[in-house]
């Protein structure tokens, strides 16, 4: 299945495309709650179309970090996405939770419909691509059930279906898959990764699994608790599409036992 | 899942769990048969005196006669009136005022200790109060049904419309949703179980507003006819106006009941098994319309 009608560059990428250009700029980016830190002085850039991990223990201000890019809470700091700063929400960047947060009296479809709903009338062009996504996150078939009605796995598939509505370019998911079992979680991070590589966007996956982080993405911004900073930024060189082979590789254990020092010296 | 999930818990008359309906009936009919059996034994041998406890046929007696003289009809439509539109009155304007409350801060502040002094203050000691300021008609009494209805009705709806849950307010936020969007999409249709938890409270609310109105000053109602037969000491009639507002308060219950059910189907599993089996065949007829043209242009 193709999505070909997304908002995106017309021209397939080749490797090392615009690759080095910058989706997400950072510059002493902080925010305090009060007299609370949550986050001091971050300053990285996250390339476009890449797939990136923010990992850390919970308290290091990764959710935090998350809704300052999305522009939910105002920032302290220099913030750009896409070249131009952020001073709110917007369409390119678009949300996952932890939890599906989908609306109970909304079918599947009429849930993933909304962020057309929101932005003006739904025409049946909106409603097959709708269709489209659901197919895409493997729910052919459970497009008029009720979230009442899923397993917290479908649910939650129903959310990433949502969040491809939008088309945004920005992905920004919060522990999407957190609340599932080991099983659900593991094959829904391998098709979102798929599913990345197909529409070409910048994604963000907050974790706080170190394997899971260096299993996914390309770099890892490992940040540390009170006050939140970003403890470094690990590279990722892996070739993809990865198969789960690599885990058991010296290469894949080194990077993860950096990452795990890298997180040891500051904690 | 937005929203509270405050449902079938808040309902009174909820069946009890792992029974099949044609058993559940019974056991509730056998009960009822055991009741009036022990009643009308008690009476029969005499166990108390006929003026508290009539023998139920007495009751039925007097209920028939009630029924076919025509009185209880007419008393029985200026009480539902009464409640009714005390009902409507006192709900609107709870729902009301907790929708401006839960929009703008400010008015929620100044008049939350009002509505609480409000609520404290038992609302049948203002009965006598309010036939000096309205009269006698009908009039006081969907007052005093009002002003006990409007409390359970503002408190559940500024609840559920105040605790819409985080994440699904950023992620309308996020969408670029505007504050309309955010309450009718959102905050309200989440509201719903509550505010109907409260509508169901204020129903049979109505309904001691409207009696209570009736016994202080009426000259018609159910209210005026139990007290009248009181005074007369025609205990079996008073018994059968009783029952009748029994099944009046079950009645008016069993509609709220059945709207809640209607408006708030996404908390009952056989309605949402209903509703999205029509929109998949609603989806597939419209494929297959569709599809036919096609298949004739093809040949």
């Amino acid at each position: 299945m193709s999505i070909d009608d997304r908002a995106g560059p017309e021209v397939p990428p080749t490797p090392g495309d615009d690759h080095a250009e910058a989706c997400v700029a950072a510059r002493n980016v902080g925010k305090r709650f009060g007299s609370v830190v949550a986050i001091e002085n971050a300053t990285f850039t996250i390339p476009n179309r890449h797939f990136t991990a923010v990992l850390g223990p919970s308290g290091c201000g990764k959710s935090t970090l998350l809704r300052l890019i999305a522009g939910l809470v105002p920032h302290e700091g220099e913030l750009d996405v896409k070249g131009q700063p952020v001073s709110g929400p917007r369409p390119d960047v678009g949300l996952m939770f932890q939890h599906p947060t989908l609306l109970p009296w909304r079918s599947a479809l009429e849930n993933v419909l909304l962020p057309t709903v929101i932005r003006g009338r739904v025409t049946d062009r909106d409603r097959e691509q709708a269709m489209q996504y659901l197919s895409l996150v493997g729910l052919e078939g459970f497009e008029f059930s009720y979230p009442r009605q899923l397993s917290g796995g479908m649910q939650q598939r129903t959310s990433l279906a949502r969040l491809l509505m939008t088309g945004a370019q920005v992905l920004l998911l919060d522990e999407p898959f957190g609340a599932l079992d080991e099983f659900t979680r593991e094959r829904l991070n391998l098709e979102l990764v798929r599913i990345h590589e197909e529409i070409e966007a910048t994604t963000l996956f907050v974790t706080h699994n170190i394997t899971e982080a260096v299993f996914l993405a390309d770099e890892i911004l490992v940040m540390t608790p009170r006050p939140g900073r970003l403890a470094g930024v690990v590279q990722v060189p892996f070739e993809r599409p990865r198969g789960i082979e690599l885990q058991r590789t010296t290469a894949f254990t080194d990077i993860v036992f950096d990452v795990r020092e890298m997180l040891g010296a500051a904690l | 899942m937005t929203g509270a999930q405050l449902d079938e818990s808040t309902t009174v008359l909820a069946p009890a769990a792992g029974s099949s309906w044609p058993a559940r009936i019974g056991l509730q009919v056998g009960a009822l048969v055991v009741v009036v059996g022990l009643w009308a034994l008690a009476a029969d041998r005499g166990w108390v005196s006929e003026r508290i406890l009539p023998p139920p046929l007495d009751v039925w007696r007097s209920f028939w006669n009630l029924l076919t003289d025509g009185i209880l009809f007419d008393h029985l439509g200026v009480t539902l009136w009464e409640v009714f539109a005390g009902f409507v009155l006192g709900s609107a304007g709870g729902f009301l005022i907790a929708v401006a409350g839960s929009l703008w801060v400010p008015f929620r502040r100044v008049i939350y200790p009002y509505m609480v002094a409000l609520q404290v203050t038992p609302r049948v000691a203002i009965a006598p109060l309010l036939f000096i300021w309205l009269g006698f008609g009908a009039f006081p009494k969907i007052v005093l049904a009002a002003t006990i209805c409007f409390f359970p009705v503002m408190i559940n709806t500024l609840t559920g419309l105040t605790i819409v849950d985080e994440e699904s307010d950023e992620l309308f936020r996020s969408l670029g949703a505007t504050r309309r969007q955010r309450f009718f999409r959102l905050a309200l249709p989440g509201a719903m179980p509550v505010i109907f938890a409260g509508l169901k409270t204020a129903i049979s609310l109505a309904l001691i507003g409207a009696i209570v109105g009736e016994f202080v000053s009426a000259q018609e109602g159910l209210g005026l006819l139990i007290q009248r037969f009181s005074f007369q000491l025609n205990s079996s009639a008073a018994y059968a106006v009783l029952l009748t507002l029994t099944a009046i308060g079950l009645a008016l219950y069993g509609l709220m009941e059945l709207i809640d059910r209607w408006v708030v189907f996404w908390n009952r599993d056989e309605r949402l098994a209903k509703r999205s089996e029509r929109a998949a065949a609603r989806n597939a007829r419209a494929k297959a319309a569709v599809a036919r043209p096609q298949r004739i242009s093809d040949q």
